[in-house]
């Protein structure tokens, strides 16, 4: 067992953990941090997705030695002021949610992307989610809430 | 490179619950509290189809109550009584009928005992979204809260419980022939496709589905259901396979078995037909597997729009429509 300090969502989280273990299983097992999700655990799914220092990662591959002196940002993280993000209130509000399994990684693949373009296109909005698999929605809600989101006209 | 693009047609008919006379049951309790909030216990397991939503629906209108007010406990079973699994179609359609009795049992109640506070007769009043109306008249003469609490305050029942047994009879046990189903659903889906004649890959421009959902109790569920159910078509046309090897699965990951992503489906549009179906709650029936149906084929179908050849093995491949374009190109029967 080491110890880390861990910066995530702006806190500092201390914990020991082996330094094999993954980052998804720390932060679900260990900081009870249980809203990134494990669907596959091995890289395919999507489900787990957080932003290491802005950019999203898989953190079921993810080991938690390579966070050290890294900012995290899981879904806990999004809500501002105990108010949802608008990405979350589009996604609830326009049926992009059905099991909520996909959810939190495609909301963090979301939020990855308009922190770089805020105003993407359907192209590059279907481009960012890519990596994050649902298997209830068809997409289609999904992408409509991510516009609607980023403030872009909806098909 | 070459791409040539057309369009396929694929049309089904799903019976709506299990027919064949295997037991179909939904059942629901339902009860309001001194402050007019009303909960429903429902057996209908919620992964997501939206079940939980639409029950909260048909009892809010059914019980005269405003949707804020309805509280669903579901699928527990120290508390719900049992409504089989969220299968075949049927929650809608099974459930919807067991929560439309027990609410409309409840309103009677509430109708009964406000007609005593106001002295007149149970027919001459209404309610909706928790107000109680003598018919006709635009201002409510009291809440449901108000005469919920008078029902408890007078230690009368202000509850219920609804039952609906959806089995049907089975069909004749020699020929096979009879009427299985107590409904069925109709769907008709277009596909537009592009094949690359060099690789073999096929891309899905976009999907139109018409789906006759009786009623649309939640239109956007009923979007989501079919929006579901058509990528899932098009995994089964494109990419979903199981492979395996003396016993041993082959593709035992995402990676090889391959699940639609968000760029592989294309938008799908959806056409919500509505033929009032008797047997379900508001004339509502069953859409999400029927929406899986017909993807298929009017893929393939628009795959031999494209290029003038019929691809018979799900799913189409970029290797087997390579294949199948050489062997045309071999035998002189494919255009370039």
């Amino acid at each position: 067992m080491e110890h880390y300090s861990l910066k995530i969502n702006g806190n500092v989280y201390e914990t020991d953990a082996e330094p094999f273990e993954s980052l998804l299983d720390v932060l679900r097992e260990k900081l009870r941090l249980t809203g990134s999700k494990k669907g596959c655990d091995e890289g395919e799914c999507g489900s787990c997705t957080v932003l290491l220092d802005g950019k999203p990662v898989l953190s079921c591959i993810l080991l938690v030695s390579d966070v050290r002196e890294k900012e995290v940002l899981t879904i806990e993280g999004l809500p501002q002021g105990g108010e949802p993000h608008p990405i979350q209130v589009e996604m609830t509000e326009r049926g992009g949610i059905q099991c909520g399994y996909c959810t939190p990684g495609i909301i963090m693949s979301a939020y990855a992307l308009l922190q770089e373009n805020p105003r993407p296109s359907e192209d590059e909005i279907r481009f960012a989610i890519a990596g994050n698999i649902c298997r209830c929605t068809g997409y289609s809600k999904i992408v409509e809430a991510l516009q609607a989101a980023a403030g872009t006209p909806i098909r | 490179m070459t791409k040539k693009r057309g369009l396929g047609v694929g049309s089904m008919f799903y019976g709506i619950g299990y027919g064949f006379n295997r037991a179909d049951i939904g059942s629901a309790y339902i009860e309001m509290a001194d402050d007019g909030t009303t909960t429903v216990y429902s057996g209908a397991c919620d992964m997501g189809q939206g079940i939980m939503t639409v029950v909260a629906q048909v009892a809010a209108e059914v019980v005269g109550a405003h949707i804020d007010t309805i509280r669903v406990v579901a699928a527990d079973t120290t508390s719900t009584p049992d409504a089989g699994p969220t299968s075949g179609s049927r929650a809608t359609f099974v459930q919807g009928i067991a929560v439309h009795e027990a609410a409309s049992d409840l309103h009677d109640q509430l109708m009964q005992t406000a007609a005593g506070m106001f002295e007149c007769e149970k027919d001459e009043l209404e309610a909706h979204n928790g107000d109680v109306y003598l018919k006709g008249a635009n201002a409510p003469i009291a809440s449901l809260a108000e005469v919920a609490a008078r029902v408890h305050l007078l230690g009368g029942r202000c509850a219920s419980w609804g039952w609906h047994d959806n089995s049907t009879a089975d069909v004749d046990p020699e020929t096979s022939q009879g009427d299985a189903y107590a409904s069925y659903g109709w769907a008709t889906q277009l596909a537009e496709v592009e094949v690359d004649t060099e690789t073999g890959h096929v891309k899905v421009l976009k999907i139109v589905s018409a789906t006759d959902a009786g009623k649309a109790i939640n239109p956007v569920a009923v979007e989501g259901q079919i929006q579901g159910g058509a990528a899932m078509g098009v995994g089964y046309a494109l990419y979903e396979q199981h492979i395996l090897d003396q016993g041993v699965p082959r593709t035992d990951s995402m990676a090889f078995y391959l699940v639609p992503t968000s760029m592989d489906v294309p938008e799908i549009q959806c056409e919500i037909v509505e033929v009032f179906d008797p047997k379900g709650p508001f004339g509502a029936k069953g859409i999400a597997e029927p929406a899986t149906v017909p993807t298929t084929p009017a893929i393939l179908n628009a795959i031999y729009d494209a290029i003038g050849i019929r691809i018979t093995d799900t799913p189409a491949t970029p290797e087997r429509v390579f294949q199948a374009i050489q062997e045309a190109r071999a035998r002189g029967e494919f255009e370039d």
